[in-house]
């Protein structure tokens, strides 16, 4: 979601750790493990912000986002390699044409309130978000969504649009029973029912929130524990001090740098796999040096990503090539011809610029961030080398926020990051230039680029989607509007003695296999 | 402060406290109480005013750090209208005035969607009891510091004492403040490392290192005033004469040097305590204390405008009121004082 990391690439000890824990904490199967799990017991995550919100259809930062996905779930899910999968259905079906979608829902599903889920609630729930749009409004034209019985559910869309299974699997299209279970809208978000493995006990939106466990869930046994409860600790220090003192069985926000001792420690733990999110460096291609493209080739060349990658991110991040992260179908990580680090053939982009000789430009970053601020002056240096002068303009994040939404910026860094586990979330919100966002703040405009999108939306998936998508990648490496730096690592930190966490690449974590032994 | 200073060590040293209060009348007492009130209240008027209009001109808004990078211009739009931030500031300011002297709140809390009132209401007694805790911990610490430093005078113990505050002074609080959780929390698991738990002796216990740490900050200064104002009485011809007369050391110097050195001294902590309250904030956050300072921080990120506005406040009414109770404290106890206004 919104609040990025900036975490990075795991070392082989912290692959086998991770791997050791993921099998004997049953994180593939569901069934797996449940032998040796513990039941009962209370699980205390610490978390840098307290969930402020459960409105599924406004919320999108990943505070409320990772709180509401434990009472809300949506029809299909996605597994911890961003595979879309079965969830409150138990099976779905995908027309020819990719226009209707029909699901069934599981047998004997139950709210957390004990009363039946229908397909009508399901109904409810979608046409409601369709009404409501939010920061995570479903982008597909839908005509109609229908409960057809009690258990299947049919939505009907105007044309079709392939990422609309896995934007589906979005928490923001969790089940909620019918017409809110006769409250008002804000009264049931109050005291929120879903389907989801917690339920809320005690909430304090500027303190911590205390889940209990849903008794009526569909996995059945599960969740292991009785209680879990999100303590705010927005101070990463204290957090860590407080996972390495028991005070917290786990932790969300581990600061890099403190990634390795954490793994390496008697009682304490991390897991880490990959995220949905590439930090990059963004142009604004409005600007008068970084509309020519030779420019920003130029300072592609003159970076050294490996270096950099290697430099700030402790080894929990792998350096990226295209813009798609490998946690993401479709990623031409391994194949895009990259503009990699060549000072020699940088000099000689530079010289084919408007601007052979170099200038100065500024380069626009959130404070608080050591990683981000190194990483400038990575940049700055490199583009040193070539002649053109950066000065880093360092602002608090709402600052930051404001100026790049203006265009008030000529260079920045900034992670984009999936919503959901499709090519297209991350494509469409920085290469469509009539969306919002106009291609990241970029603005950048190529209109074959804008052509393969739409495609890409409208192809079903298969090798011709895949080839779309390659070729937009090579192009956007080609004309670097941004330029990908890494793709940085989820990391969790934990006591030794939890066992079950399963990380999600969004960064949210799964507790209903977890355990304390 | 120095002038004050000055008169009151001589007062002292004639030994006249009580007897010039007596001489003044009831009225110039009321006068100047309820100008030191007018003042108070001109001030506070001044912070609702400054923080109200520098917090919205201050780039950043609250709306976009909760929809974040993701959500549509109309959505922005709606949601900005819907907290009435689209309506132009002079608008929003008697929205806001209104709201205040109607309802005695700053409004409600666009990231919480709690009222102000409740969440510093909620926060009040972490802080509180911090301040109060550190305050103890500095009198306690500093006066003992003090008096062997200045019965000691120029021996090895007094220079011992004068060096800690020229170490400690260099010393960033949540610098100490993190020593101090890694030694007592992580290693030695003596104190919890952050955040507070169970009932009031819980909650005191929790305490006890962030409390350490902002007396850290505060003894120092103190030691010092207070080890200068002990031989100052020390060396006083009442002293002598109370020697000749054959009063025990120990009498003299808690019934009465102690007594007379400590009241500048105590005033000083009192001027202080507008910089214990900020102390106080950045170790709330160092600590993970769900106090007035954690909640602040969160709401100036979040540019959470009631929630700024609200402690802003409440902060600057709580100092005011501290001085004023000072000022007047020292015009009881300082007759002359009066004079000079």
């Amino acid at each position: 979601m919104s609040n990025h990391r900036t975490i990075s690439k795991k070392g082989i000890i912290a692959t086998a750790l991770a791997l050791i824990l993921l099998l004997s904490g049953c994180a593939a199967g569901q069934n797996a493990g449940s032998k040796k799990a513990i039941k009962g017991g209370t699980l205390t995550y610490g978390r840098p912000a307290s969930v402020t919100s459960f409105d599924l259809f406004k919320e999108i930062t990943s505070n409320n986002a990772f709180a509401i996905d434990k009472v809300f779930e949506p029809l299909v899910s996605f597994d911890k390699n961003g595979k879309v999968i079965n969830w409150l259905a138990k099976s779905y079906k995908v027309s020819s044409d990719g226009l209707t979608y029909t699901f069934v829902l599981r047998d004997g599903l139950k709210f957390s309130n004990g009363k039946p889920v229908t397909a009508r609630d399901a109904a409810f729930s979608i046409k409601h978000h369709l009404s409501a749009g939010g920061p995570l409004a479903i982008e597909a034209k839908v005509d109609s969504v229908i409960a057809n019985n009690k258990q299947t559910l049919v939505i009907k869309l105007k044309k079709p649009f392939t990422p609309f299974l896995a934007q589906l699997a979005n928490f923001s299209n969790g089940i909620i029973p019918y017409n809110f279970d006769g409250k008002s809208e804000k009264q049931f978000f109050k005291k929120p029912i879903g389907t989801g493995p917690f339920a809320v006990e005690k909430w304090n939106p500027a303190g911590d929130l205390t889940f209990k466990k849903n008794t009526y869930y569909w996995q059945k046994g599960k969740p292991y524990i009785d209680k879990l409860v999100f303590k705010t600790i927005s101070d990463d220090t204290q957090a860590v001090n407080q996972l390495k003192s028991g005070e917290v069985d786990a932790i969300e926000s581990v600061p890099l740098e403190n990634a390795k001792a954490l793994s390496q420690g008697s009682d304490t733990k991390i897991q880490t796999d990959g995220s949905w999110v590439t930090e990059q460096v963004f142009f604004n291609t409005l600007d008068k040096n970084l509309s020519d493209v030779h420019v920003r080739r130029a300072l592609a060349l003159a970076i050294n990503r490996d270096g950099l990658t290697k430099a700030v991110t402790f080894g929990y991040a792998k350096t990226a090539h295209s813009l798609l992260p490998t946690t993401i179908t479709y990623n031409s990580d391994a194949s895009v011809k990259a503009l990699n680090y060549n000072v020699a053939a940088a000099k000689k982009e530079l010289a084919k610029s408007t601007h052979p000789k170099g200038f100065t430009t500024t380069l626009l970053i959130a404070s608080g961030n050591s990683a981000v601020k190194q990483e400038a002056q990575i940049i700055q240096a490199a583009g040193k080398a070539i002649g053109i002068h950066i000065k880093i303009q360092s602002v608090e994040l709402a600052t930051f926020r404001e100026r790049f939404f203006a265009y008030n910026y000529s260079m920045m860094i900034n992670s984009g990051q999936a919503d959901f586990p499709d090519a297209d979330s991350i494509l469409a919100f920085q290469t469509d230039p009539k969306g919002f966002s106009k291609s990241y703040w970029t603005h950048y405009t190529n209109n074959t680029v804008t052509k393969l999108l739409y495609a890409g939306e409208q192809t079903a998936d298969g090798p011709k989607r895949a080839k779309i998508y390659a070729q937009m990648q090579q192009i956007l490496a080609n004309e670097v509007p941004y330029i990908p730096l890494y793709y940085p690592d989820i990391v969790i930190g934990h006591r030794s003695s939890v066992k079950g966490l399963v990380v999600l690449p969004n960064g949210s974590v799964r507790f209903e296999d977890a355990y304390v032994k | 402060m120095k002038m004050h200073m000055l008169n009151k060590r001589r007062i002292f040293r004639k030994g006249i406290l009580s007897n010039r209060a007596a001489g003044h009348t009831a009225a110039t007492v009321s006068i100047s109480i309820l100008s030191a009130l007018l003042k108070a209240m001109a001030t506070v008027a001044c912070i609702i005013v400054a923080v109200f209009f520098i917090i919205r001109i201050v780039p950043g808004d609250p709306v976009k750090m909760i929809l974040g990078e993701h959500a549509s211009p109309s959505e922005i739009i709606q949601m900005r209208h819907s907290l009435g931030l689209d309506l132009p500031l002079g608008q929003q300011f008697v929205r806001f005035l209104h709201h205040l002297f109607m309802y005695g709140d700053t409004g409600t809390s666009i990231i919480y969607n709690v009222s102000t009132r409740t969440l510093i209401a909620e926060r009040t007694p972490v802080t509180l009891l911090l301040i109060v805790m550190a305050i103890a911990i500095t009198i306690v610490v500093a006066v003992l510091l003090a008096m062997i430093a200045a019965t000691h005078k120029d021996g090895l113990v007094d220079h011992l004492i004068r060096i800690f505050p020229t170490i400690t002074l260099g010393m960033p609080v949540f610098w100490v403040g993190l020593l101090l959780i890694l030694v007592f929390g992580v290693w030695l698991h003596w104190f919890p490392v952050g955040g507070t738990s169970g009932g009031l002796f819980g909650t005191l216990y929790s305490l006890t290192l962030p409390a350490i740490t902002v007396a850290f900050s505060q003894i120092p200064s103190l030691v010092r005033s207070l080890r200068a104002q002990l031989l100052d009485v020390l060396g006083s011809d009442f002293v002598v004469t109370l020697k000749a007369a054959g009063i025990p050391n120990r009498v003299i110097l808690f019934r009465h040097v102690l007594r007379n050195a400590s009241i500048p001294t105590l005033m000083l902590l009192g001027v202080n305590v507008s910089y214990l309250i900020g102390g106080t904030l950045v170790i709330e956050q160092v600590f993970g204390l769900k106090g007035i300072g954690s909640l602040l921080f969160s709401a100036i990120s979040s540019r959470d405008f009631p929630v700024i506005q609200g402690i802003a406040l409440y902060c600057a009414v709580a100092v005011v009121l501290i001085n004023l109770f000072i000022e007047i404290l020292s015009g009881y106890l300082d007759p002359r004082l009066k004079g000079d206004d």
